[in-house]
């Protein structure tokens, strides 16, 4: 017999009251929904009873305030009689000081900005600098500045707007065509082919590291320099080598280690290795690189020594041969004195070095050339004066130095931002200095442009950052004002 | 709750608040150069409005504690918790900027996360598992009832063998005859008792079987059947598993005399009973259990948001 279901068979079977006893799913399902807030609670409670307000802090802290990270009313400070507690300026400013941006912005006609509304606290440990929008909430339309500013007036971002650099612009923005001011005459395609190692030395090929360094104090090993020149004392000051920083009426900026910019290229360190400053053939020592009085003191000392040691030179003999001009009657042999020997001997190496030794790199002015040797015995032969009286005119020609012009050398390229060559260690030179390899002109400026720049630096993925705050910064820190301490270390770190 | 076109209303009301709230959050990040922050206007509305959100969902539950108050239609209630219960994930992630922020907010965006996630998940299965339950539990009962009418299957099945086989020293209590568990032999009281209802069917004469000739039933009844009445969820029973259980019941036949055949099918009715009661079992923990996870933390998640709505308008 099969067993039959009915509805009230079914019905029948169920206890009416079930609904009343709970089951252990049910009970299970109380329990947690009574735990969990409990234990929630509890949580937060224990945070707050245990003194650590982090729990509340809404993301960790930038990695300059890490240490702030259990005081929150460092920088939340809580006005009187309010419940708020707010970030608030004066409490950044107890730390460091924050000058403004600009004169513009300190005589009001641009809005006080808060210190949070650029730097954004409570977002990891990311740098806390500002981005790029917050620059180009006024940069973006500057039109404070009027119609005679020096600055670009719309920059919305290092894409959308940034002028090229202001060292390449053209005769259409700044009235002129860019001109590197320097004055030393360099031939850059020149010497990136195969060149001469000196007179006499063999074929070499140079490389960029081998004249621009990033730093000249960790680097001893100059393949191409002279450790003498290197340990000479130069008496030139930086004036007159290198050109003034900054532009604009902006100070430059200065760099932040010794391996961001380049720099300078020294004769001692890179030239010296090819370029002798030797003088006379008696001599294997070169000339100082050096002013030129102090040249001239050093060869009147060099000969002065020579003619001592040397008397016998002072007993000269002419060859009527080699008399170009063909007017060789004077007498065949002369003893002159040692002062006239010297004079003599300073003056011809002067005449060599002046027009071109020297001048083949930098620019000479005052002194005519004339062959010393030529003018000498010529005045020695001719009836209108005597020997003596030639090393009289030879000796006041000598006394009249040349001015060597201020080689002008551009230490920043870029005063208003920061480029860090360190950071771009990785890159080949040319790569990013294109124009290094076929500029023959002293002229030439060489840094990259800024579209080089933004083939690496652009916004999105695959990029890398093109923020503002990357090359510029907002405080001007020449006004930066100190300020006195704060905090005590036990008390910060223990949170009290 | 199922998720079909009875719906569309709320997803496409759904659909232009998720709207609305992008526009505010992208407004937000293309004015503030410092991006959206739960501290401006536009992230404080947003924040108000997904914890507003957070509360109406919590409310179902003291909504379902009483019934009888007259507060909009269940259905609404339901549905409006599923959907503004979904929209407050989205809420929240623009009034955060979709950072998780510090110690507090991390916790608040992980419980509502897991909240939604699980509403999400159980709303998918309670759209999908009781339809089919209705195919494959056709005697599904009251779950909470379920280990009473196991109880009462074995009852059932203790007398039908009994009537075949003899006394086999079940202890009986006196109301055991009052209650069936809704198949009926032969030997069946409580239709006696309480007069014979037109849907029962009538009695027919049990012959008791020789020592012998009921040895085999009362060794299967004793060694597994039995067992798997009282067990279920032991591992390894033939008697769990339909194609085992039905080659077991027709070897059963042949052993047994013809006479028997009736009761052996009432066990085999028995224990198909019993199996479709475990995959009750089973498919009601699916469709509550994520009950376990989804209340406490929501309750969790309210707690810790209005700890988190002061402390931030405070810091």
């Amino acid at each position: 017999m099969a067993r039959t279901r009915t509805t009230k068979s079914v019905a029948q079977r169920i206890d009416l009251n079930y609904f009343k006893r709970p089951t252990p799913f049910k009970r299970a399902k109380l329990w947690l929904a009574i735990l969990a807030p409990v234990v929630a609670m509890v949580w937060i409670g224990w945070q707050v009873f245990g003194g650590d307000q982090r729990v509340y802090s809404s993301g960790p802290l930038s990695a300059a305030h890490a240490v702030l990270e259990k005081q929150c009313a460092a920088c939340h400070v809580r006005e009187s009689g309010g419940f708020s507690a707010k970030a608030a300026d004066a409490a950044c400013l107890a730390c460091h000081d924050g000058p403004a941006h600009h004169p513009e912005m300190t005589a009001g006609s641009a809005p006080k900005q808060a210190c949070a509304e650029c730097h954004a606290e409570h977002r990891g440990r990311v740098r806390l600098a500002a981005n790029t929008r917050n620059c180009a909430q006024c940069h973006g339309d500057l039109g404070v500045a009027g119609p005679g500013s020096r600055f670009t007036k719309r920059i919305r971002s290092f894409a959308d707007g940034h002028p090229e650099f202001a060292a390449l612009r053209t005769a259409a923005t700044d009235g002129g065509a860019a001109r590197d001011p320097g004055t030393i005459k360099l031939n850059h395609a020149l010497h990136m082919k195969e060149i001469r190692s000196g007179p006499n030395g063999p074929l070499v090929q140079l490389t960029c590291g081998d004249c621009h360094r990033p730093s000249l104090s960790g680097e001893t090993e100059w393949k191409y320099g002279d450790a003498n020149y290197a340990a000479a004392m130069d008496s030139y000051t930086a004036a007159e080598e290198f050109a003034p920083g900054g532009s604009r009426g902006l100070p430059a900026m200065q760099p932040w280690s010794d391996r961001q910019l380049m720099a300078p290229v020294k004769f001692a360190n890179a030239c010296a290795g090819c370029h002798l400053l030797t003088f006379d053939a008696r001599f294997e020592e070169g000339v100082p690189h050096d002013r030129p009085d102090v040249v001239h003191a050093f060869l009147v000392k060099k000969f002065s020594q020579y003619a001592a040691a040397h008397p016998g030179e002072l007993r000269e003999v002419q060859e009527p041969e080699r008399s170009l001009t063909g007017r060789g009657a004077g007498p065949r042999t002369r003893t002159i004195l040692a002062a006239q020997w010297v004079t003599e001997g300073v003056a011809v190496s002067e005449e060599l070095l002046w027009h071109k030794t020297c001048s083949q790199c930098h620019a000479i002015s005052a002194t005519s050339l004339q062959d010393a040797e030529i003018a000498r015995w010529d005045a020695v032969g001719s009836a209108r004066g005597s020997a003596a009286g030639a090393a009289v005119k030879m000796r006041t020609d000598s006394a009249k130095l040349p001015a060597v012009a201020a080689a002008n050398v551009t230490l920043q390229w870029l005063p208003h931002a920061k480029f860090d060559h360190d950071a771009h260690r990785g890159f080949a030179c040319t790569g990013c200095h294109q124009n290094a390899l076929k500029s023959k002109q002293t002229s030439d400026i060489l840094i990259p442009g800024i579209a080089v720049c933004q083939t690496c630096h652009a916004s999105g993925p695959g990029f890398a950052s093109a923020a503002c705050s990357d090359c510029h910064t907002y405080h001007d820190w020449a006004k930066r004002k100190e300020v006195k301490p704060t905090f005590l270390l036990p008390g910060l770190r223990g949170g009290n | 709750m199922l998720l079909d076109r009875s719906q569309r209303g709320w997803a496409w009301a759904s659909l232009a608040i998720s709207a609305a709230g992008l526009a505010m959050y992208s407004v937000e990040i293309i004015v503030d150069p410092g991006g959206a922050r739960g501290g401006s206007t536009i992230g404080l509305l947003l924040g108000v409005v997904g914890f507003a959100f957070m509360l109406y969902a919590a409310a179902l539950g003291a909504r379902k504690r009483v019934p009888t108050w007259r507060l909009g239609r269940a259905q609404a209630w339901m549905r409006g918790h599923l959907w503004l219960g979904l929209l407050a994930l989205p809420m929240i992630l623009f009034h955060g900027g979709f950072r998780f922020g510090g110690a507090l907010t991390r916790v608040l965006m992980w419980l509502l996360i897991i909240t939604v996630a699980s509403g999400v998940y159980g709303a998918l299965l309670q759209s999908w598992i009781p339809k089919k339950m209705t195919a494959e539990v056709p005697l599904e009962t009251i779950y909470d009832q379920i280990e009473h009418v196991r109880g009462l299957l074995r009852k059932e099945a203790d007398l039908a063998v009994e009537a075949l086989c003899g006394d086999l020293g079940f202890a009986r209590k006196a109301e055991d005859d009052g209650q069936r568990a809704g198949g009926f032999t032969a030997l069946r009281p409580i239709a006696a008792s309480a007069g014979a209802s037109a849907a029962v069917a009538p009695a027919t004469e049990i012959v008791l079987l020789t020592e012998a000739e009921s040895a085999p039933l009362r060794m299967f009844y004793l060694r597994e059947m039995r067992i798997f009445l009282e067990s279920p969820k032991k591992r390894g029973q033939r008697l769990a598993d339909a194609a085992r259980a039905e080659a077991v019941f027709a070897n059963l036949r042949t052993v047994l005399p013809a006479v028997a055949g009736g009761t052996v099918g009432d066990l085999e009715g028995i224990c198909g009973e019993a199996r479709q009661l475990l995959r009750q079992e089973r498919m009601h923990r699916w469709l509550h259990g994520w009950l376990l996870v989804h209340i406490p933390l929501s309750l969790a998640l309210i707690v810790l948001g209005a700890v988190h709505a002061v402390l931030a308008l405070r810091w």
